[in-house]
């Protein structure tokens, strides 16, 4: 089963029943989720629940010893799974592109910023007309990055602060045009002012270059402030897909979800409102039989403990992974 | 009573470039059993101000004061007496503990050291304070290695040999800051428990107003920008009657958790310009004048000092316009009046 948002736009990425196995541990397992062109989706969980190595399976970039064990990931409808290297070459980069997570460390520190966009402008040589056309495009990105355009081209990392670095790592990673980007835990490592920064400029690059976006975090205040659909994981499963709003705001909702969203601190939310969620995220080797939220679950019963709940989509593609949730969704269809 | 006092601590490295010092006549008061909290973006030196309270940077100009006396005219008792009673806790718990050390070795050195406990009675010690930061107190734990643990676990163990040497006064730099949203709580709340049970001030440093809040109430709040207290208050009414603009700007990035806010604050187009974020403090005037939105010829001339400004006492700051600086809640309103959140995100009207 595909879950998507029908009538959204075309699908861009697909993933079809995707397994990432490291060894005997699966850290993604049966994962299905379309990403429209256009969109800006969100990959949330906790540390270890599989979603960057998700991220990187979309670029078919998941680190050795890790390996697809099923299923594939399409871009346009092209299996991402099987392109050969060469393949993968022009495909990363030009088509769907990644900012990794501390990307403030991946500048090379004995290379201008300047010399690092001549080498992939040199090695992808059909992006633009001309290199020069290549070097004007990479200073529009500076001025969308609000990086100022005279100052970075000559510069060595050493001398960009942190925040300035990742907005350089953000406009290399679009300098060869991307239908989309992906990022993984964009704004970890910055501090408030230039996470706001961040927020505001990847909002910009949607709007104006149209660019698809595909990021991954453990901040549900990050996800309100940019997504539009948002896929939840637990342990290397989805358990919950669907709008920002109906993760938000929803009344069916999975349980792991809301407690995600009651567990953050905020300037706006009374303390007693806020509360951590008990318990440990699983290991992936020793599962709890069932639902895997089940043993920090509040709601659990003994039906959550025997079989693993599926994936259960609305009419509007709104999905939730909870036998407990699901039953209002039965009652809803039943009801008329 | 006071605890520890820092007056007009003014600090430079000797190899910054720059003549603005890391900090600049900066007094913070600590009383017993009090937390207060420390803002700043970074680079603000806030880092260096806990740096400083733990004797580790000694200052260029100003003191230091542990109970009454000065840290750096201590007698070798006094002195060890007071490193057993400052502690700190880092922000990096995948550097702040040995590798190459168990979790019983990691918890044992500092305890032996300070004849808290001795060789024969370590043992029940350590289980105690395992349980006590919600670890397993099992033989097999303590035979763990760092890298056996998660960041959570790792940060319960650093806060655990704080604990052990039992502590007046806990600097916490950035404590959770690297931690997964889903554990912060938890270990601010275990922090916060450790408060009540031995009696402790905090000196809490963190970027995050969000994680401030929760941590801070009923405390006090100060915002350092580049080297500078420009604000300090009771941490309730710092947050919703800012009288910074910096502070404001502070409190207006954090990323809120309801997506309606966000989006009528992205219709508004409040959006922070970036020399806003990352310009240079100002050489003259007010540090903060190149970066206000406010900011008027006199304050690019004459530095305003930092003084009771507001109904509450003891709410003081460094602005010749504070008045000019709105309301968070004008900011956030919506999200106030329509509790359109069932479980209610909002600023209660207590």
């Amino acid at each position: 089963m595909t879950v998507g948002r029908e009538g959204a736009g075309p699908a861009l990425i697909e993933v079809d029943n995707l397994t990432v196995s490291f060894g005997r541990l699966r850290a993604v397992e049966e994962v299905s989720l379309t990403v429209a062109e256009g969109e800006v989706c969100a990959l949330v969980g906790e540390s270890g629940c599989g979603k960057s190595t998700l991220a990187y399976s979309l670029l078919s970039m998941v680190p050795p010893p890790g390996v697809v064990s099923s299923g594939e990931v399409r871009y346009r409808g092209r299996s991402v799974t099987r392109m050969s290297r060469k393949q993968l070459n022009e495909f990363r980069a030009a088509d769907v592109a990644i900012v990794f997570q501390a990307a403030m460390n991946a500048l090379n520190p004995v290379l201008t910023v300047g010399r690092q966009v001549e080498h992939i402008l040199s090695s992808h040589p059909d992006a633009f007309a001309t290199a020069g056309e290549g070097r004007e495009y990479f200073e529009r990105l500076l001025q969308l990055v609000r990086l100022p355009p005279g100052g970075v081209w000559g510069s060595y990392e050493s001398r960009l602060s942190g925040g300035m670095k990742q907005r350089v790592a953000i406009a290399i990673a679009m300098l060869l045009r991307p239908s989309a980007l992906v990022l993984d835990e964009p704004t970890t490592a910055l501090d408030v002012l230039n996470q706001r920064l961040v927020i505001d400029i990847l909002r910009d690059l949607h709007e104006t270059l149209g660019t698809t976006i595909i990021f991954v975090t453990h901040d549900l205040g990050l996800v309100a402030e940019m997504a539009e659909r948002v896929a939840v994981m637990y342990a290397g499963r989805l358990v919950e897909v669907g709008t920002v709003d109906e993760i938000f705001y929803g009344s069916r909702r999975h349980p792991y979800a809301k407690a995600l969203i009651e567990a953050i601190p905020s300037v706006v939310r009374d303390e007693a409102l806020i509360k951590s969620i008990p318990g440990q995220v699983p290991n992936l080797l020793d599962l709890p039989r069932g639902c895997r939220f089940g043993p920090r679950c509040e709601l659990a019963r003994p039906a959550c403990a025997e079989a693993e709940p599926p994936l259960v989509s609305d009419r509007d593609g709104h999905s939730v992974a909870c036998y407990v949730a699901n039953e209002m969704l039965e009652r809803a269809v039943v009801a008329p | 009573m006071t605890l520890l006092s820092v007056s007009d601590v003014t600090h430079r490295y000797p190899i910054t470039v720059s003549e603005i010092p890391v900090l600049n006549r900066v007094n913070l008061e600590v009383e017993e059993g009090s937390v207060v909290a420390v803002v700043g973006e970074s680079g603000c030196g806030k880092t260096s101000l806990g740096r400083v309270i733990v004797g580790l940077v000694r200052p260029l100009e100003g003191e230091v004061r542990y109970e009454g006396k000065d840290i750096w005219d201590l007698s070798k008792k006094e002195h060890a007496a007071y490193r057993r009673a400052v502690q700190v806790v880092h922000q990096d718990p995948y550097a702040s503990l040995n590798p190459g050390l168990t979790v019983e070795e990691t918890l044992k050195t500092g305890l032996l050291y300070h004849h808290i406990v001795t060789r024969r009675t370590a043992r029940s010690e350590l289980f105690r304070l395992l349980e006590s930061v919600g670890l397993e107190a099992t033989p097999a734990f303590l035979r763990r290695y760092p890298h056996q643990l998660s960041g959570g676990q790792r940060q319960r163990l650093v806060i655990a040999r704080t604990m052990g040497l039992r502590p007046r006064l806990v600097v916490a730099d950035e404590a959770v800051s690297m931690l997964d949203v889903s554990m912060r709580v938890a270990v601010l709340d275990l922090l916060l428990s450790m408060r009540s049970e031995l009696n402790l001030a905090y000196v809490f440093i963190s970027h995050d107003f969000g994680v401030v809040r929760y941590f801070a109430r009923g405390g006090r709040i100060v915002v350092m920008f580049f080297g500078v207290v420009v604000e300090e208050g009771p941490a309730e009414q710092l947050i919703r009657h800012p009288r910074h603009p910096y502070t404001f700007l502070l409190l207006d990035a954090v990323p809120v958790p309801d997506p309606k806010v966000a989006r009528r604050r992205r219709t508004e187009a409040t959006k922070v310009a970036a020399e806003r974020v990352t310009g240079e403090p100002s050489a003259t005037g007010c540090v903060f004048s190149n970066r206000c939105p406010y900011a008027e010829d006199k304050c690019r001339v004459d530095t305003p000092p930092l003084v009771d400004s507001g109904p509450q006492h003891g709410h003081r700051v460094a602005c010749w316009f504070p008045d000019k600086v709105p309301d968070l809640q004008a900011v956030l309103g919506a999200s106030a009046e329509g509790r359109a959140m069932p479980e209610g995100a909002v600023l209660s009207g207590r």
